[in-house]
């Protein structure tokens, strides 16, 4: 089981594909550190073995080295999610002392120009700086792209940047279209020349890196005739507190407004994990409708994302209009089919 | 794989154990389940051990043959050098 910490949904970076709440307004009421300590403790107490520190840009906060200290203190894995733009040597040693196991760093596309206009400021030398400084020291790397339309035909490109550096992991990740990234989704979503494309690109340099490079590709939902298994099942294995103190069973879930979600300041991981009334809804598979009921595929997929079935249909209970059995899914094929704009047109502030 | 190699994990990966006796390997952004064998071989890695060592011990631990338990780690330990979760030459990694 694991635990993502959104410690703060600050960033100075302004990506079109974010999956973080378009209005942060609620957000600014951060758990101190002693919080996220106690929230910590519980989770490893109830079985948490993996805990990620992400965001926004988790380096923001400046007691981000006392969390990763207290993490790995309570025995769990820790993994830092960063952009990168403030991991400076300075840094990088507090993490280690903390005893940090693994960093990812993202890259917005291999080559300045087009990262740092997707990022819609200048990042991308200070990035590849953190990330060189941090493969030469005694920590596990990997290095991210998000894939959307704009950098979909660099993937060639980001695979030998990775070699390059002697990146051991690399993962290429089609953009899953929630906050800003479903805001801006006719902008991002991907040509399908482009993901069969790039698909055999992967394909062919991971033949040819084995043994020097893994390749993680997660591919863009939309374009499967199945949906994902989002979190492998709600409420099975995974956990999101975000930063002031709500427990989602999946990063994405605040935006479903017909559920109520309970916060970290008022009661323990363990009982709303047990028995909230969030965690519990689509828990399983006892709340599924037809066709996901009697589908051989519920265990394997659970449905897909509760996420997705709301922002496309209203209705977190329905299936995941990815699946070509969803009643709804000629949503998902004319959002498919009617990418058309040029340019991302919003951008958090 | 040579025999004599001394095996030592990569960075980030760790062995963990749980108070009901399961062990898995912690890896980057995944943990993989361990049998019992498995989980004697992987606590053995120090980068001291050798190979042979190693399956030296899960024989006098399980009741398998030498061939079995020979190729067991060996599969085991060719799957995770593959993903850079062990590091089986010198110097690598």
């Amino acid at each position: 089981m694991s635990l993502l910490c959104e410690i703060t949904y600050r960033c100075n970076l302004q990506c079109p594909y974010c999956y973080n709440p378009l209005s942060l307004r609620d957000y600014r009421d951060e758990l101190s550190t002693e919080q996220w300590c106690v929230v910590l403790a519980q989770a490893a107490e109830l079985g948490v073995v993996q805990t990620h520190f992400s965001g926004g840009e988790p380096t923001l906060r400046r007691d981000l080295p006392a969390m990763v200290a207290f993490a790995s203190g309570a025995g769990l894995y820790t993994n830092l999610i960063t952009q990168g733009t403030f991991l400076e040597d300075a840094l990088l040693d507090e993490l280690l002392a903390a005893g940090l196991d693994h960093v990812q760093i993202s890259i917005q596309a291999p080559e300045a120009a087009l990262a740092d206009r997707i990022a819609g400021t200048t990042a991308h030398a200070r990035k590849l700086e953190a990330l060189e400084r941090a493969l030469r020291r005694d920590v596990a790397v990997t290095l991210n792209c998000v894939l959307h339309r704009l950098n979909h035909d660099a993937i060639g490109d980001a695979i030998a940047l990775a070699e390059r550096l002697g990146v051991r992991r690399l993962e290429l990740a089609n953009v899953q279209f929630y906050g800003w990234a479903y805001r801006n989704r006719l902008a991002l979503m991907p040509t399908r020349e482009q993901v069969e494309r790039g698909e055999a690109v992967v394909t062919a340099a991971r033949e040819r890196l084995r043994g020097a490079m893994e390749i993680a590709y997660v591919p863009p939902d939309y374009f499967d005739d199945f949906p994902k298994p989002c979190m492998n099942g709600w409420g099975r294995q995974f956990m999101t507190v975000t930063p002031n103190g709500m427990a989602l069973p999946c990063p994405a879930a605040a935006a479903i407004r017909t559920l109520h979600f309970e916060n970290v300041r008022d009661r323990a991981l363990r009982a709303i994990w047990q028995d909230s009334e969030a965690f519990c809804r689509y828990r399983g598979t006892a709340w599924m409708p037809e066709p996901c009921r009697s589908c051989d595929r519920r265990e394997i997929d659970w449905g897909g994302c509760r996420c997705q079935a709301f922002l496309l249909t209203g209705d977190a209970g329905a299936t995941d209009p990815v699946c070509s059995l969803s009643a709804d899914h000629r949503l998902v094929v004319a959002l498919r089919e009617g990418n058309g704009q040029r340019e991302p047109v919003a951008r958090r502030a | 794989m040579n025999d004599a190699a001394r095996p030592r994990f990569g960075k980030g990966v760790k062995l963990r154990h749980d108070a009901d006796g399961t062990a898995m390997l912690l890896v980057p952004e995944g943990a993989l389940a361990l049998n019992a064998p498995a989980a004697v071989a992987l606590e053995l890695v120090d980068g001291e051990r050798s190979v042979d060592e190693i399956v030296a011990a899960v024989i006098s631990r399980f009741d398998v043959t030498l061939e079995r338990a020979h190729a067991d780690v060996h599969e085991l330990f060719e799957r995770l050098e593959v993903r850079g979760f062990l590091l089986l030459r010198q110097g690598s990694g």
